[in-house]
């Protein structure tokens, strides 16, 4: 019985981890139509500010919103300077973040070398809860998680912005004709999805090794979560994740790692083969 | 204000569509743009907004150039316009189609009620569900609640029942007495006789005639060249 409580925590931490990491990409990737193979490399930065906010001795906790923001003023320059001119083109898009992801990971070695860096865990120590020990940092990333994507989901579903940017996601050149000013609205959306992406890297970032390459490890789940639950809605992310890590956490619970990346990946053939012809996951 | 179109060109791709257009629309006034199917009435409207980028000419409103403006900043510089497809967020409610037109709650009755009780109450409603003579209904009352001093209406009245049709040409003249210029693109012959003050004609996306509705010999001319 204990065992099962723990791999049904480990499920449900996994699965905040999973959401969190695909939500900015559910925003670019299954809102704006941007393929983003820089995503990872997101993530891998906000992992880098918890490492620079650590090293300089300050608290653990100050990298989340100081993550946010560095990539939020990131990913604003990188849709002004790049995203805006070929988004419409996704050949384009595809290779232009593949070498934007290439760009930062080299940038990140020659700043922070290849070394693998690591970020102490700020509240060490387990809790025990449910008849089980289970590490108390990773109960307040679940619920950080469970905060970080409420509020996301809220904005994007109940506010005047959420509604314009599934306006221009539907059809841009009409939200233009309604006096939209779409390029600053793909601008603010882009610059929250970077910025969730920034927060995921600060939050697991004492979960792992902190590295240049650390992003590649992110990209593929984070675009399974995005498959699986379905583009044009974010919800579709926090579903997609839950599926995702459903999943994982069973294979593994019977079989192993291996056959549990394996196992997501045939999920998510299974879901693109019997994709609607609209642009919605079969779950969404 | 002034829409003027200066020898105007675009099309698609390197298909060209409109060949040297060149139209005045002033408040005030209606113009009807009148043309046979694949005239390139419908470039036009598309290229006026600015959703389609002119190859060619210049637009300018008020004496401004505003040719290279997005769409956005074309309408926020007085300019509306209604699409003869596509003219709604079809996934989206009417109340929110409202909301994206810059409406508030409080004037979401106003925009409704324009054709009397059809679409009143239809808020929470998605737009697609609508039927095709509600959604035009819809988009007209939209473009015509905003106020935009100029409005560019293309085929309103496509799918209306007649009725209605003559609702719509009581609002859009109604317009022109509140002073607002209207580009008035319209099969409907008899409605833009009814309507217009001037008619312009075209053909194989060049302006080929066109003059005061008044005048007999125009309106005539005009229906000769719809009906051969």
């Amino acid at each position: 019985m204990d065992a099962l409580t723990l791999e049904l925590l480990n499920g449900v931490s996994l699965f905040a981890i999973l959401a969190i990491v695909a939500l900015g990409l559910g925003i670019v990737f299954g809102l704006m139509g941007v393929i983003n193979l820089a995503h990872g490399e997101f993530v891998m930065l906000g992992a880098y500010v918890a490492y620079v906010v650590h090293a300089n001795g300050l608290n653990h906790w100050l990298s989340l919103p100081l993550a946010a923001v560095a990539l939020f003023v990131l990913g604003v320059v990188i849709e002004v300077g790049l995203i805006r001119r070929i988004h419409r083109q996704p050949e384009l898009t595809i290779l232009a973040t593949f070498g934007l992801s290439v760009c930062l990971r080299q940038i990140a070695e020659l700043v922070f070398s290849k070394d693998f860096q690591s970020v102490p865990n700020p509240v060490p120590g387990a809790t025990e809860a449910f008849g089980v020990l289970f590490p108390t940092y990773r109960y307040l990333l679940i619920a950080i998680v469970a905060v970080v994507v409420a509020v996301t989901l809220l904005a994007f579903t109940r506010s005047r912005f959420g509604l314009v940017v599934r306006a221009i996601v539907a059809d841009r050149d009409l939200a233009e004709s309604a006096g939209i000013r779409t390029g600053v609205t793909n601008l603010c959306a882009f610059g929250v999805g970077a910025a969730t992406a920034g927060i995921a890297g600060a939050l697991v970032a004492p979960l792992g090794a902190v590295e240049p390459q650390a992003g590649l490890a992110y990209l593929p789940g984070a675009f399974l979560v995005v498959i699986v639950g379905g583009y044009n809605r974010l919800w579709g992310v926090a579903v997609g994740a839950l599926v995702v890590a459903a999943v994982q956490t069973g294979v593994i619970h019977f079989y192993d790692a291996v056959w549990a990346q394996i196992a997501s990946l045939a999920l998510a053939v299974m879901v693109l083969q019997f994709r609607r012809p609209t642009p919605a996951g079969a779950i969404a | 204000m002034r829409l003027e179109a200066a020898n105007l060109r675009s099309g698609y791709g390197t298909v060209p569509v409109l060949h040297a257009v060149s139209l005045t629309v002033s408040s005030g006034e209606i113009v009807a743009l009148v043309g046979r199917n694949g005239a390139g009435k419908t470039t036009l409207v598309k290229t006026i907004l600015g959703v389609l980028r002119a190859t060619g000419g210049a637009l300018r409103l008020d004496g401004v150039d505003i040719t290279r403006l997005p769409p956005s900043r074309r309408v926020r510089a007085g300019l509306r316009a209604t699409f003869q497809e596509r003219a709604l967020f079809g996934a989206l409610t009417v109340s929110d189609n409202l909301r994206l037109n810059g409406f508030s709650s409080e004037s979401h009755h106003r925009v409704l009620d324009v054709f009397g009780p059809a679409l009143s109450g239809r808020g929470a409603q998605r737009t697609g569900t609508l039927s095709g003579g509600e959604q035009k209904m819809l988009s007209a009352a939209i473009a015509l609640a905003t106020g935009a001093p100029l409005l560019v209406m293309d085929e309103p009245t496509e799918g209306l029942q007649p009725s209605n049709v003559a609702l719509l040409g009581d609002h859009i003249e109604s317009a022109r007495k509140a002073g607002r210029g209207v580009l008035l693109i319209e099969q409907h012959l008899e409605l833009a006789k009814r309507l217009a003050d001037r008619f312009i004609v075209l053909e194989k996306g060049e302006v080929v005639d066109g003059g005061p509705a008044s005048d007999s010999d125009v309106a005539a001319r005009v229906a000769r060249r719809l009906l051969i």
